[in-house]
């Protein structure tokens, strides 16, 4: 790992305080643009840094190499020795001036065009097909870590780093959001990469609404906010590895998707559905959502029309 | 945290409603952080509503960075983004103003390829 040119990168603002360490909006005094910058406090031993960081280092700058445009760019990695017990890694991004939300929130007052929200899920998804195919999950989509540039390009920030952090993290308590939790999370069974699918569909909801799907203010109320629309799921989808009965909330069944989400097309609304499928494991995947016919639709509208 | 510190970051977060109840609280909208810059020069670029609320407190849009000698205009054109550049230019930015390698906005509006922000300031 290369020794820190931190005279290179000059923070100018906190952007995030996670549970990890800091997040900085920062200048490259070298080509004058603004990057992300972030902290992160790993112990050392008289080997240096532990095996498992620098392995998820090295699975971050190499995915870097594929150039996906949907995910934000690894810039730089540096390493500063803080203590004989303490290294600090900074991983240098590319900075987007923009995330989702402010992007929803600046949508006139009709809301995003239904092609347009077509073409943001296909990049959302492309990004999280990318990840996926290369064994990282995100765990923590949100519109605030969907960055959108001027040109309206989608590009996903803060992934990959969730294992890096889970090795190390100093558990300082933060809020987090629960709002785009799956419920696997939620009622803390064993999860993997079809928690980005549930985020992604809550997200996909969002772009319509341009208000959440699920805002809960703790574990159980955001189960039961989600259960009101999807409905309780069977006793056999109940994941047993779990201390949270089935028992605790109300038998209700699920209610049009539409209620919740008017605007959006047939299409749109069966994807949607089986993004916020209940087990994990019968949630459709990044890839096949790509190849549902809710995205075959437009092309055919654009061959047509020209 | 103090105020300065916490309208810095709900700047740079692009949190407009934060950044409106940080100034009725009494924070400064020309001070600056413990990097020595202000809202205005951290803020979310592409956060049109935190850029209007800012200058409508009456943020100073001609700051320049302490070390690379941009302003806010020419990060908002860098970046793209036509509604920003728009404002800042109302509020008085000046788009002849060059960074420390004697840079124009409109030239990183080219440079980044952001042909309807080049237009534009190129118009006024
Ligand atoms: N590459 C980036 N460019 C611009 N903003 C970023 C980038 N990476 C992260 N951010 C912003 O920084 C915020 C804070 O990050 P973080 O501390 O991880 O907090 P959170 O837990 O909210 O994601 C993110 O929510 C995101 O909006
Ligand atoms: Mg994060």
């Amino acid at each position: 790992m290369a020794h820190c040119t931190s005279m290179q990168y000059e923070p100018v603002a906190e952007i995030g305080g996670g549970a990890y360490g800091t997040v900085y909006k920062a200048r490259d005094t070298e080509s004058g643009k603004f990057v992300a910058l972030k902290n992160v406090r790993v112990p050392t031993d008289q080997d240096g840094l532990p095996v498992s960081t620098v392995r998820e280092v090295a699975l971050l700058k190499r995915l870097d190499q594929f150039d996906h445009p949907n995910v934000v760019r690894l810039m730089d990695v540096c390493a500063t020795k803080r203590s004989d017990q303490e290294t600090k890694v900074t991983l240098v991004f590319e900075h987007v001036d923009q995330d989702l939300k402010t992007y929803l929130d600046k949508a006139p007052a009709a809301g995003l065009s239904p092609d347009r929200v077509k073409d943001l899920m296909r990049q959302l998804l492309s990004g999280i097909t990318f990840l996926h195919s290369n064994r990282v999950m995100h765990r923590d989509l949100k519109p605030e870590n969907i960055l959108v540039t001027s040109g309206g390009q989608v590009k996903l920030a803060d992934f990959g780093l969730a294992r890096i952090y889970s090795c190390h993290m100093a558990l300082t308590p933060v809020v987090v959001t629960l709002w785009y939790r799956p419920p696997e999370v939620l009622l803390q069974s064993s999860y993997a990469t079809p928690v980005d699918i549930w985020s992604t569909g809550c997200i996909f909801a969002e772009m319509f609404r341009r208000k959440p799907l699920f805002r809960g203010d703790s574990e159980m109320d955001q189960l039961g906010k989600i259960f009101e629309v999807i409905g309780l799921p069977p006793e056999e989808e109940w994941p047993t590895d779990v201390t949270v009965s089935r028992k605790n909330f109300p038998p209700l069944s699920a209610r049009p998707i539409t209620d919740f989400v008017p605007d959006i097309n047939e299409q749109g609304a069966q994807l949607l559905l089986k993004m916020l499928t209940f087990d994990p494991l019968k949630r459709i995947s990044a890839l096949n959502a790509l190849e549902h016919p809710y995205f075959q639709e437009e092309e055919a509208l654009i061959q047509t029309n020209s | 945290m103090p105020l300065q510190e916490q309208l810095t970051s709900a700047a740079a977060r692009g949190e407009a409603a934060g950044v409106e109840e940080l100034l009725r609280a009494g924070a400064q909208v020309n001070g600056v952080n413990r990097f020595g810059r202000t809202a205005l020069q951290v803020m979310m670029m592409g956060s049109s509503p935190v850029a209007r609320l800012l200058l409508a407190h009456g943020a100073d849009p001609n700051v320049a960075d302490g070390r690379t000698g941009a302003s806010p205009l020419h990060d908002a054109a860098r970046a793209g983004f036509l509604d920003t550049v728009r404002l800042l230019v109302e509020a008085g930015a000046d788009p002849e103003a060059r960074d420390g390698a004697r840079s124009l906005p409109v030239d990183l509006a080219k440079r980044n390829g952001h042909a309807e922000v080049a237009a534009f300031l190129e118009a006024l």
